[in-house]
């Protein structure tokens, strides 16, 4: 067995040298699945990653095919998951794809940074659903709207758009955007007060319905409210909103070596931040559920009755968990807002919702790595997989109509997807154990 | 001092008086028990005392405090520890988490503490996990304290229940058919635990049961429901001798037996 896996990961690395391109990926992809499933010896199965990683990043230097970037992020959740692999083993691997493979290929292919900005942003924001959703049992289907008052809140006052209704030297300089990460906070959350106060006194399905509302509301404010007076420049969107200087970046790059042109200086400079960001919100994810507020979420969501006789208050702490969420999500915002200097009202429907609900239940709810998982699967079947085949379609199969082009069926694979979840995996892909408890109770 | 005044209490639900005109004195120290037939009132009675009904009418002193109205959270941090009738544990947390939410009112870590878990978050955590950790020791259960909850044996999860309660340092301990589904001989060894919580905590521990040996044995005083009414109160030979009691149960053929 552990002759053949090693033989697959030479396999493939020779074909990621000699062969670049999907075909050789996607048996990467196989020979990554037989590594991680078929009984290995602990060595064994850390010497078949490290050549998998290899392997990965050579081929996409080499034909930037994205696929390999899905074969990264399985190594990486192989890494998280997989027992018996010595800790500095994952955490070298682990870092090794994140600061090295990811960046290489990104100067082959500079979607990959794209992908992996959009990826980042989106866990991070799965990551903040999940206190919510995960822990507390708050279904809430508004949340891509604390995402837009993040991204309005750096949008206004880092473009020119302020100076529609304040004094004033707008746009801020781009430096700003950092405290504005601050900023984004403190008005998310008090966002999530003000939706939670009314909507939290509800229960299960009416909270749903209500927090679906009230998110459509921030989105139709952010589309409307360009008169009487123009706050935010409606269905148009604001742009160019400023990004933050990054010259010392430059020149820290420049000082280890790595010379960087204008497209893909931002794009690295983002990828770092968004990595920074999700690190952050790892910490903070975990800090809470070992404190008193996660227990108190988790008790709340099991048994409200008891964990009120235990002392804790219903409706702050359903408020603090949705307000914890909210804030996680601003800052966010505010990243996406610079990232693409541009926000419009149309990156934070109810879709964006529902996206960001499907990659915490794909991952696994309640469940960290699973948070991440799901935003990188969903994030990457809608920019790549879904994408790269209607586009194979278009040039190769031009006689069929374009009605039926793959990425028009987004919505439709993305529900196949979660009810195919539903019923063989119901706990996610990778279930948090008291999650997994539950099912099995549920069984 | 009185642990507990209850006057007047009543709750209805539509037509039905599950608690009508109830008054009672438990007084501190002492091991009261509340019996009647099924559907009496007595887990309304207890659900009127922490909260999770406000009485429609009456008062409700806590240590000469009046606690009418309060709800269920306030209840608890004004230190009443309960347990339930049909088990409410978090099941899928583990056996010391359980603890750890029981002590959550005592665990003084403000939230920016613990987002970024300071050293004062981190010495507190410590701390409680400690405690909950010699609670255990204390009911038995130290050696399960990594497992779910509700993977215990039913015994056990009774236990981790009081446990729970301990935990949030009550100065009055309901319990509501704690020996419900137990054999005599587990029965006897919580006549006992329930004994030593009041001597060695000095707790004040009111009780509700079905199982006839047990409250007599344990009480110092008893009341009877019955259709939501109170119907007799005294010392347990009070009440075994007394004829209302008799031909309620004698009616109801409901003496003694589990839940
Ligand atoms: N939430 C409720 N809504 C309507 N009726 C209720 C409610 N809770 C209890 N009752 C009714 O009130 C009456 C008293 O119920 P309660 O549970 O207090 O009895 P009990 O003395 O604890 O009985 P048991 O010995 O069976 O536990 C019953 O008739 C019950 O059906
Ligand atoms: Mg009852």
């Amino acid at each position: 067995m552990s002759a053949l896996s090693l033989l697959l990961s030479l396999a493939f690395l020779a074909l990621a040298f000699l062969a670049p391109g999907a075909l050789a990926n996607l048996f990467g992809l196989g020979a990554l699945a037989v590594a991680t499933f078929v009984r290995l010896s602990p060595q064994g199965r850390t010497l078949n990653l490290a050549l998998l990683t290899l392997a990965f990043t050579l081929g996409l230097m080499r034909s930037g095919n994205t696929l390999g970037l899905i074969g990264l992020v399985g190594i990486l959740v192989a890494l998280t998951t997989l027992p018996r692999i010595p800790t500095w083993v994952r955490a070298l691997l682990g870092l090794a794809i994140l600061l090295l493979s990811v960046p290489l290929a990104g100067f082959a292919n500079t979607f990959v940074f794209e992908l992996g900005i959009q990826i980042g942003i989106y866990a991070a924001m799965a990551l903040g659903l999940n206190v919510v959703v995960g822990m507390a049992g708050l279904l809430d289907l508004g949340y891509a709207a604390f995402f837009a008052v993040g991204a309005y809140t750096w949008a206004i006052f880092g473009s020119e758009q302020a100076k529609n209704f304040m004094q004033g030297n707008f746009p801020l300089p781009g430096e700003y955007m950092y405290l504005f990460m601050g900023i984004a906070i403190v008005t998310t959350a008090l966002t999530g007060l003000l939706i939670g106060l009314p909507a939290l006194r509800l229960r299960g399905d009416y909270l749903a319905i209500v927090t679906l509302g009230l998110g459509e509301v921030v989105r139709i404010l952010a589309n409307n409210l360009d008169h009487p007076v123009n706050f935010t420049n409606g269905p148009q969107g604001i742009t160019p909103v400023q990004r933050p200087p990054i010259d010392w970046f430059r020149e820290l790059m420049a000082a280890i070596g790595v010379r960087l042109d204008q497209t893909t200086d931002y794009q690295l400079f983002f990828y770092f931040l968004v990595l920074v960001m999700i690190g952050l919100v790892v910490l903070v994810n975990l800090n809470l559920a070992n404190s008193r507020f996660g227990r108190a979420w988790v008790a709340i969501r099991e048994d409200e009755i008891a964990a009120r006789s235990m002392g804790i208050p219903l409706l702050p702490t359903k408020l603090l968990a949705f307000m914890t969420g909210a804030a996680f999500s601003g800052v966010m915002g505010v990243i996406f807002a610079a990232q693409r200097t541009f926000v419009s009202p149309e990156s934070f429907t109810l879709l964006a919702s529902i996206t960001i609900l499907g990659m915490v239940i794909l991952g696994g709810m309640g469940s960290i790595p699973g948070a991440i998982l799901g935003a990188a699967a969903l994030t990457i079947l809608n920019l790549d997989i879904l994408k790269t085949f209607s586009e194979f379609v278009r040039t190769s199969l031009p006689q069929i109509p374009s009605q039926v082009d793959p990425a028009k069926y987004e919505r439709l694979v993305f529900g196949l997807i979660l009810v195919l979840m539903m019923i063989f995996r119901p706990e996610g892909l990778i279930p948090e154990k008291r999650h997994r408890a539950e099912m099995e109770e549920g069984a | 001092m009185k642990a507990l005044e209850v006057t007047h209490a009543t709750k209805r639900f539509g037509g039905l008086v599950a608690v009508n005109d109830v008054s009672l004195t438990v007084n501190q120290g002492e091991i009261f028990s509340v019996i009647g037939p099924n559907g009496a009132g007595k887990t309304t009675f207890f659900n009127l005392l922490t909260g999770i009904y406000a009485p429609d009418e009456g008062r409700i002193l806590l240590f000469g405090k009046d606690i009418t109205g309060f709800p269920p959270d306030r209840v608890a941090k004004e230190g009443v520890g309960r347990t339930f009738q049909n088990i409410r544990l978090f099941g899928a947390m583990t056996v010391l988490e359980n603890l750890l939410v029981g002590m959550h009112i005592h665990i003084r870590v403000p939230y920016f503490h613990a987002v970024f878990r300071t050293p004062l978050a981190r010495r507190e955590e410590k701390r409680a996990e400690e405690e909950a950790k010699r609670l255990l020791e204390y009911v038995g259960l130290l050696h399960r304290k990594d497992e779910l909850a509700k993977n215990l044996p039913y015994g056990e999860q009774r236990k981790l229940e009081i446990a729970r309660a301990l935990a949030l340092k009550p100065r009055l301990l309901l319990l509501d058919e704690p020996a419900a589904g137990m054999n005599p001989k587990e029965t006897e060894e919580l006549q006992a635990f329930i004994q030593k919580l009041r001597e060695e905590l000095g707790v004040t521990i009111v009780l509700i049961e079905h199982d006839m040996r047990l409250v007599m044995r344990i009480s110092h005083r008893i009341a009877v429901l019955e259709y939501g009414s109170k119907i007799a109160e005294g010392t347990p030979e009070e009440v075994r001798t007394n004829p209302r009691v008799i031909e309620a149960y004698l009616g109801k053929g409901a003496a003694g037996g589990g839940a």
